[in-house]
Protein backbone atom coordinates (compact mmCIF):
# COMPACT_ATOMS: atom_id res chain seq x y z
CA UNK A 1 0.00 0.00 0.00
CA UNK A 2 1.48 3.59 -0.87
CA UNK A 3 2.16 5.72 1.75
CA UNK A 4 3.42 8.90 2.86
CA UNK A 5 7.58 9.00 3.50
CA UNK A 6 8.20 11.76 5.94
CA UNK A 7 11.65 10.89 6.51
CA UNK A 8 13.28 13.05 3.98
CA UNK A 9 11.58 16.23 5.72
CA UNK A 10 12.81 14.78 9.19
CA UNK A 11 16.17 14.85 8.02
CA UNK A 12 15.96 18.03 6.11
CA UNK A 13 14.88 19.46 9.17
CA UNK A 14 17.60 18.11 11.65
CA UNK A 15 20.19 19.43 9.36
CA UNK A 16 18.66 22.84 9.44
CA UNK A 17 18.63 23.20 12.59
CA UNK A 18 15.26 22.49 13.94
CA UNK A 19 14.78 21.53 17.43
CA UNK A 20 14.21 17.49 17.08
CA UNK A 21 11.16 17.59 19.50
CA UNK A 22 9.64 19.76 16.93
CA UNK A 23 10.72 17.64 13.92
CA UNK A 24 9.24 14.62 16.09
CA UNK A 25 6.22 16.36 16.62
CA UNK A 26 5.84 17.81 13.20
CA UNK A 27 6.10 14.70 11.64
CA UNK A 28 3.98 12.32 14.17
CA UNK A 29 0.80 15.27 13.28
CA UNK A 30 1.77 14.90 9.90
CA UNK A 31 1.57 11.56 9.85
CA UNK A 32 -1.85 11.35 11.59
CA UNK A 33 -3.15 14.24 9.54
CA UNK A 34 -2.38 11.90 5.86
CA UNK A 35 -4.30 8.80 7.70
CA UNK A 36 -7.56 11.43 8.42
CA UNK A 37 -6.87 12.51 4.62
CA UNK A 38 -6.85 9.18 3.38
CA UNK A 39 -9.56 7.73 5.32
CA UNK A 40 -11.64 10.24 4.33
CA UNK A 41 -10.62 10.03 0.82
CA UNK A 42 -11.77 6.43 1.31
CA UNK A 43 -15.42 7.15 3.19
CA UNK A 44 -15.99 8.96 -0.25
CA UNK A 45 -15.31 6.15 -2.46
CA UNK A 46 -12.15 6.54 -3.82
CA UNK A 47 -9.48 3.20 -4.74
CA UNK A 48 -6.92 2.77 -2.12
CA UNK A 49 -4.01 4.81 -4.42
CA UNK A 50 -6.59 6.91 -5.34
CA UNK A 51 -7.12 7.94 -1.85
CA UNK A 52 -3.44 8.35 -0.73
CA UNK A 53 -2.51 10.27 -4.09
CA UNK A 54 -5.42 13.08 -2.75
CA UNK A 55 -4.22 12.50 1.02
CA UNK A 56 -0.64 13.76 -0.51
CA UNK A 57 -2.09 16.50 -2.25
CA UNK A 58 -4.33 18.02 0.25
CA UNK A 59 -1.40 17.75 2.64
CA UNK A 60 0.83 20.15 0.41
CA UNK A 61 4.19 20.31 -0.60
CA UNK A 62 6.53 18.77 2.24
CA UNK A 63 9.03 21.71 0.87
CA UNK A 64 6.65 24.39 1.28
CA UNK A 65 6.48 22.72 4.87
CA UNK A 66 9.94 22.24 5.86
CA UNK A 67 10.49 26.11 4.46
CA UNK A 68 7.66 27.10 6.85
CA UNK A 69 9.04 25.69 9.89
CA UNK A 70 12.77 26.88 9.12
CA UNK A 71 11.24 30.42 8.59
CA UNK A 72 10.39 29.74 12.91
CA UNK A 73 13.08 30.86 14.64
CA UNK A 74 11.57 30.17 17.59
CA UNK A 75 11.51 26.77 16.72
CA UNK A 76 14.88 25.95 15.96
CA UNK A 77 17.24 24.12 18.24
CA UNK A 78 19.35 26.92 21.08
CA UNK A 79 22.72 24.78 19.44
CA UNK A 80 21.65 26.01 15.68
CA UNK A 81 20.47 29.46 17.27
CA UNK A 82 23.68 30.00 19.32
CA UNK A 83 26.05 28.42 17.48
CA UNK A 84 29.35 30.19 19.06
CA UNK A 85 27.87 28.99 22.65
CA UNK A 86 27.46 25.80 21.55
CA UNK A 87 30.61 24.97 19.58
CA UNK A 88 32.88 27.47 21.69
CA UNK A 89 31.71 28.37 24.73
CA UNK A 90 30.08 25.15 26.17
CA UNK A 91 32.87 22.89 25.46
CA UNK A 92 35.42 25.19 27.28
CA UNK A 93 33.18 25.86 30.02
CA UNK A 94 32.93 22.04 30.33
CA UNK A 95 36.74 21.26 30.29
CA UNK A 96 37.31 23.68 32.89
CA UNK A 97 34.37 22.61 35.03
CA UNK A 98 35.22 19.35 34.95
CA UNK A 99 38.15 18.84 37.42
CA UNK A 100 35.75 20.43 39.55
CA UNK A 101 33.19 17.63 39.17
CA UNK A 102 34.80 15.54 42.08
CA UNK A 103 34.69 18.37 44.44
CA UNK A 104 31.42 19.33 44.02
CA UNK A 105 30.06 15.73 43.68
CA UNK A 106 31.93 14.86 46.67
CA UNK A 107 30.72 18.45 49.32
CA UNK A 108 27.02 17.95 48.05
CA UNK A 109 27.55 14.52 49.47
CA UNK A 110 29.83 14.88 52.41
CA UNK A 111 28.18 12.78 55.21
CA UNK A 112 28.16 9.70 52.72
CA UNK A 113 31.75 10.20 51.72
CA UNK A 114 32.95 10.95 55.36
CA UNK A 115 30.75 7.57 56.41
CA UNK A 116 32.32 6.03 53.44
CA UNK A 117 36.18 6.90 54.37
CA UNK A 118 35.24 5.99 58.30
CA UNK A 119 34.40 2.71 56.95
CA UNK A 120 37.46 2.04 54.74
CA UNK A 121 39.76 3.16 57.80
CA UNK A 122 37.93 0.89 60.23
CA UNK A 123 38.42 -1.88 57.78
CA UNK A 124 42.28 -0.90 56.88
CA UNK A 125 42.57 -1.07 60.75
CA UNK A 126 40.83 -4.45 61.63
CA UNK A 127 42.85 -6.46 58.48
CA UNK A 128 46.49 -4.52 60.09
CA UNK A 129 45.27 -5.61 63.62
CA UNK A 130 44.49 -9.31 62.24
CA UNK A 131 48.00 -8.95 60.25
CA UNK A 132 49.95 -7.76 63.09
CA UNK A 133 48.09 -10.70 65.47
CA UNK A 134 49.24 -13.38 62.60
CA UNK A 135 52.98 -12.01 63.27
CA UNK A 136 52.88 -11.96 66.71
CA UNK A 137 51.37 -15.46 66.52
CA UNK A 138 53.87 -16.57 64.42
CA UNK A 139 57.44 -14.81 65.66
CA UNK A 140 55.76 -15.76 69.91
CA UNK A 141 55.16 -19.64 68.58
CA UNK B 1 15.31 55.06 -6.63
CA UNK B 2 11.86 53.70 -7.66
CA UNK B 3 13.02 49.99 -5.85
CA UNK B 4 14.07 52.16 -2.43
CA UNK B 5 10.81 53.92 -2.57
CA UNK B 6 8.74 51.18 -2.76
CA UNK B 7 10.69 49.09 -0.32
CA UNK B 8 10.33 52.03 1.89
CA UNK B 9 6.50 52.02 1.54
CA UNK B 10 5.68 48.22 2.36
CA UNK B 11 8.14 48.76 5.15
CA UNK B 12 5.54 51.74 6.01
CA UNK B 13 2.44 49.71 5.56
CA UNK B 14 3.86 46.70 7.09
CA UNK B 15 4.45 49.15 10.95
CA UNK B 16 1.29 50.61 10.57
CA UNK B 17 -0.38 47.53 9.31
CA UNK B 18 1.11 44.44 10.59
CA UNK B 19 -1.01 41.70 10.61
CA UNK B 20 -2.51 42.00 7.23
CA UNK B 21 -2.69 39.23 4.90
CA UNK B 22 0.79 37.82 7.13
CA UNK B 23 -1.71 37.69 10.62
CA UNK B 24 -4.89 36.06 8.31
CA UNK B 25 -4.04 32.24 9.64
CA UNK B 26 -3.47 33.18 13.16
CA UNK B 27 -6.37 35.06 13.30
CA UNK B 28 -8.61 32.02 12.06
CA UNK B 29 -6.65 29.93 13.96
CA UNK B 30 -7.47 31.78 17.31
CA UNK B 31 -10.62 32.52 16.44
CA UNK B 32 -11.43 28.57 15.57
CA UNK B 33 -9.70 27.55 18.93
CA UNK B 34 -11.38 30.35 21.09
CA UNK B 35 -14.60 28.16 20.41
CA UNK B 36 -12.98 24.34 21.16
CA UNK B 37 -9.85 22.42 21.42
CA UNK B 38 -9.16 21.00 17.71
CA UNK B 39 -6.34 18.79 16.53
CA UNK B 40 -4.51 19.99 13.05
CA UNK B 41 -6.60 18.28 10.76
CA UNK B 42 -9.97 19.55 12.46
CA UNK B 43 -8.76 22.97 12.43
CA UNK B 44 -8.08 22.58 8.38
CA UNK B 45 -11.87 21.60 7.95
CA UNK B 46 -13.13 23.88 10.11
CA UNK B 47 -11.10 26.50 8.35
CA UNK B 48 -12.19 25.51 5.06
CA UNK B 49 -16.10 25.65 6.08
CA UNK B 50 -16.02 28.68 7.96
CA UNK B 51 -14.29 30.55 5.00
CA UNK B 52 -16.63 28.82 2.46
CA UNK B 53 -13.86 27.18 1.01
CA UNK B 54 -12.78 31.17 -0.08
CA UNK B 55 -9.11 29.97 1.88
CA UNK B 56 -7.43 27.20 0.59
CA UNK B 57 -3.67 25.97 1.53
CA UNK B 58 -1.38 23.01 1.70
CA UNK B 59 -3.13 21.78 4.84
CA UNK B 60 0.69 20.63 6.22
CA UNK B 61 1.79 23.93 6.79
CA UNK B 62 -0.75 24.66 9.32
CA UNK B 63 1.61 22.47 11.91
CA UNK B 64 4.50 25.05 12.08
CA UNK B 65 1.99 27.80 12.30
CA UNK B 66 0.66 26.09 15.29
CA UNK B 67 3.71 25.53 16.99
CA UNK B 68 5.30 29.04 16.94
CA UNK B 69 1.76 30.03 18.42
CA UNK B 70 2.50 27.65 20.97
CA UNK B 71 5.83 28.77 21.52
CA UNK B 72 5.10 32.62 21.99
CA UNK B 73 2.39 31.05 24.64
CA UNK B 74 -0.64 32.19 23.22
CA UNK B 75 -1.25 28.12 22.78
CA UNK B 76 -1.57 25.29 25.09
CA UNK B 77 -1.59 21.44 23.49
CA UNK B 78 -2.36 18.56 24.66
CA UNK B 79 -1.83 14.62 23.47
CA UNK B 80 -4.76 12.51 23.81
CA UNK B 81 -5.09 8.65 22.14
CA UNK B 82 -8.30 8.87 20.48
CA UNK B 83 -8.70 5.42 18.25
CA UNK B 84 -5.69 3.94 19.29
CA UNK B 85 -4.00 7.06 17.36
CA UNK B 86 -1.91 9.78 19.55
CA UNK B 87 -3.60 13.34 18.42
CA UNK B 88 -2.10 17.02 19.47
CA UNK B 89 -5.26 19.34 20.79
CA UNK B 90 -4.82 22.55 21.10
CA UNK B 91 -6.50 25.29 23.13
CA UNK B 92 -6.76 29.18 23.82
CA UNK B 93 -4.64 30.82 26.32
CA UNK B 94 -5.31 33.85 28.10
CA UNK B 95 -2.59 35.14 26.11
CA UNK B 96 -4.21 34.06 22.86
CA UNK B 97 -7.50 35.42 23.58
CA UNK B 98 -5.71 38.80 24.00
CA UNK B 99 -4.39 38.59 20.81
CA UNK B 100 -7.45 37.10 18.76
CA UNK B 101 -9.02 40.50 20.27
CA UNK B 102 -6.32 42.63 18.95
CA UNK B 103 -6.40 40.57 15.69
CA UNK B 104 -9.63 40.83 15.39
CA UNK B 105 -9.21 45.10 15.96
CA UNK B 106 -6.74 45.16 13.45
CA UNK B 107 -8.56 43.26 11.07
CA UNK B 108 -11.76 45.07 11.59
CA UNK B 109 -9.77 48.21 11.32
CA UNK B 110 -8.53 47.22 7.39
CA UNK B 111 -11.55 45.91 6.66
CA UNK B 112 -13.41 48.74 7.08
CA UNK B 113 -10.60 50.60 5.00
CA UNK B 114 -10.97 48.59 2.34
CA UNK B 115 -14.53 48.43 2.09
CA UNK B 116 -14.60 52.36 2.17
CA UNK B 117 -12.31 52.56 -0.73
CA UNK B 118 -13.85 50.17 -2.56
CA UNK B 119 -16.91 51.58 -2.29
CA UNK B 120 -16.54 55.56 -2.99
CA UNK B 121 -16.73 56.52 -6.19
CA UNK B 122 -13.54 56.39 -8.57
CA UNK B 123 -12.73 59.44 -10.03
CA UNK B 124 -11.01 59.50 -13.96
Amino acid sequence: MPSIDLSELQNDLLRSGVAPRHVRRTVMELADHYEDLVERALARGAETDEAHEKACDDLGDLRDVAMAIRAQPELRSWAARFPYIALIVYPLACLVLLPAVPVIVGAAHAGYLARWVLCIFLSGLVTAAMILFLQLSIALS
Amino acid sequence: MVGWLITGMDRAMAQSNPPFMSGVPELLLLRLLDQSEMYGYELVRSIRAATGEAISLGEGVIYPVLHALERNGLLNSRRKAVGGRTRVYYSLTGNGRKRLEELQTDWRRIQGGISNALETPSHA
